[in-house]
């Protein structure tokens, strides 16, 4: 098992979260949405993978290279 | 039977003897554990790559230098020679680890540069399926060992008169990765490692375990450094992926690259565009849908596609024809192009260039992405590479602006005459940045603080920023209907069509440096 971490690209607002830990993501799959720059960013699975922990909750603020998801596979 | 026929038969006894000898290779019990753990040897990857029965060894009976190690250096290391794919000629060097390590000798780094001087001079690609320790030590310590090396003074120059591409299918360090440097086009197999030097040398250097994989494996190539395009499972799909990066490509510079016929236009449904591109510009879209739209079925290769996200650089053909695709992605940064998307660009401009493949840019960037880590890591220098990169092309370019294009980034994509033609799509909006940042700059008004004014200032300076008004100027000749946009493309590909020059490039770009 190898964990794998997903880090915002930018900085911006946790607008969503559109998937919980313990599921299954496909590489590229959105599990959630950020606002940025007046726009909708998704975060996308780096690959395919369970969700260990997500580090974010909706409304949170985040920095550009924040941990905000880990994965498994 | 003659004496004369006895002498031959000796002869040919012998040469077959040595024949196989070099065809053994390291040995069955070096090959067998190879085979065990699935990996094709040097001979077997040469094989899978060319057409059947294409292949013709030069260098076969090249040894080591040194008389003691003649007989256990079949082929000193690296197996050469040339065939073709798909009837079209290729030059090869194929690394065999299980002699010596295909370690770098004085012998078999002349083989190396008769290739590259055969496929320079004939026009054929040069491809290095790399496994290397690098350097062979001890032949090359010492004064004499190192001066023995740098004979050739052309060995690393790179002036792209034809295409070179690598495959890392096992270790590779020293020359087998600094060819790889020189490529157009790197797959890596899962597990090997490209680096500068090997993990034990690096860990004896700097006095720690060094991990392979984050020293120089495919994740931080494919993702961090973009010095590699694809990273994948087996030796047979790095082969296949070579076979078709190099079906874009034409042979050599001073051809067009080969067109296939043009596809079945009833497959192509132009509606879909309207559904991949939503409308509202807060909305992100995955523009490698948009270029699977707009380009011919099944025919778009993307390059570097973990890497710098922000942009996408894809081959593809339209009507047969090889066109090169460069695009912002709001997928990702919401399009803001980043240092590496410069980078990303840059390098694919310069492969364009260099062999004769029109550009088409598809632009909805609401810029360059500010902020103190981009200037850190050298943005407007990057930025102004990318930007006389563009203007250094002399190959066809056509820019489409399909929502948005702010500022540098609008000519940095082919805005008004940094493209041979400009379209923009009716949705555009286009200015000298976001008007919802322009008020509060200029103004210091935001939605929050004077509902009232901002949506009076915000509706005056919409006003200005559509499609229509770089019409008005001539700044884009088209405004497109999006659903339009393989058709105008098509047809903007035929009449600029370089026929002048014979549809080739002046190539001003093909001596730039091979990373950025």
């Amino acid at each position: 098992m190898a964990r794998f971490k997903i880090e915002s690209e930018i900085a911006g607002n946790v607008w969503k979260i559109e998937a919980k830990e313990g599921d299954h993501v496909d590489d590229e799959d959105v599990i959630m949405i950020l606002e940025s720059m007046k726009m909708e960013i998704p975060v996308l699975a780096s690959e395919s993978g369970k969700i260990v922990e997500i580090h974010v909750a909706e409304g949170d603020n985040v920095a550009e290279n924040q941990l905000l998801v880990t994965l498994e596979n | 039977m003659s004496d004369g026929d006895t002498a031959y038969e000796g002869l040919i006894k012998e040469h077959e003897a040595r024949k196989a000898h070099v065809l053994a290779m390291g040995g069955k019990e070096k090959l067998s554990k190879r085979k065990a753990a699935s990996l094709l040897d040097a001979r077997e990857r040469i094989e899978r790559l060319f057409d059947p029965g294409s292949f013709t060894e030069t260098g076969m009976f090249v040894t080591s230098h040194l008389p003691s190690m003649r007989d256990k250096s079949p082929a000193d290391g690296k197996v050469c020679g040339f065939g073709r794919i798909d009837g079209r000629n290729a030059a090869i060097v194929s690394c065999d680890l299980t002699v010596l390590g295909a370690s770098s000798s004085p012998n078999n780094v002349k083989k190396m540069g008769h290739i590259r001087r055969v496929a320079t001079k004939n026009g054929m690609p040069v491809i290095f399926l790399n496994e290397t320790s690098g350097a062979r030590i001890p032949d090359t310590m010492g004064a004499q060992g190192i001066g023995a090396l740098g004979q050739d003074p052309t060995q690393f120059l790179r002036d792209r008169q034809s295409p070179y591409v690598s495959a890392c299918l096992g270790p590779s360090f020293g020359t087998g990765t600094w060819y790889t440097m020189l490529s157009d086009f790197v797959v890596m197999r899962k597990g090997a490692c490209l680096a500068v030097s090997s993990p034990r040398v690096t860990s004896l250097a700097i006095g720690e375990d060094v991990d392979p994989e984050e020293l120089g494996g495919w994740r931080l190539h494919t993702e961090k450094t973009g010095l590699v395009d694809y990273a994948v499972d087996t030796d047979e799909e790095a082969l296949d992926l070579i076979k078709t990066f190099l079906s874009y490509l034409p042979s050599h510079a001073g051809q067009r690259p080969p067109r296939t016929e043009a596809p079945d236009n009833s497959r192509i449904d132009p509606e879909i565009i309207l559904e991949i591109v939503p409308p509202q510009r807060q909305k992100v879209y995955d523009v490698r849908k948009l270029i699977k739209a707009v380009a011919d079925p099944d025919t778009v290769l993307e390059l570097k596609p973990k890497f710098a996200r922000v942009a996408t650089t894809a081959l593809a053909r339209m009507n047969g024809q090889v066109v090169g695709f460069v695009a912002s992605n709001p997928m990702f940064k919401a399009g803001a192009l980043d240092p590496d998307g410069c980078d990303k660009i840059t390098s694919f401009l310069v492969l364009c260039d260099s062999f004769n493949i029109p550009i088409i840019i598809l632009c909805d960037t609401p810029g360059f992405l500010i902020g103190i880590e981009g200037e850190r890591r050298k943005a407007p220098g990057k930025i102004m590479n990318f930007q006389t990169a563009l203007q250094m092309c002399t190959v066809p370019k056509f820019s489409i602006v399909t929502r948005k294009s702010y500022g540098q980034a609008y000519l940095n994509m082919g805005g008004t005459r940094n493209s041979d033609e400009m379209g923009a799509w009716f949705t555009a909006d286009v200015g000298f940045m976001d008007p919802v940042i322009g008020i509060n700059v200029v103004y210091g008004v935001t939605q929050k603080n004077d509902p009232e004014k901002f949506s009076k200032l915000k509706a005056e300076l919409d006003r200005e920023t559509s499609a229509y008004d770089l019409a008005a100027i001539n700044s884009t000749q088209a405004v497109i209907d999006p659903r339009e946009t393989r058709d105008w493309l098509l047809r903007m590909l035929e009449i600029h069509s370089r026929d002048l020059e014979g549809g080739l490039s002046q190539r001003r770009l093909a001596s730039w440096p091979t990373t950025f």
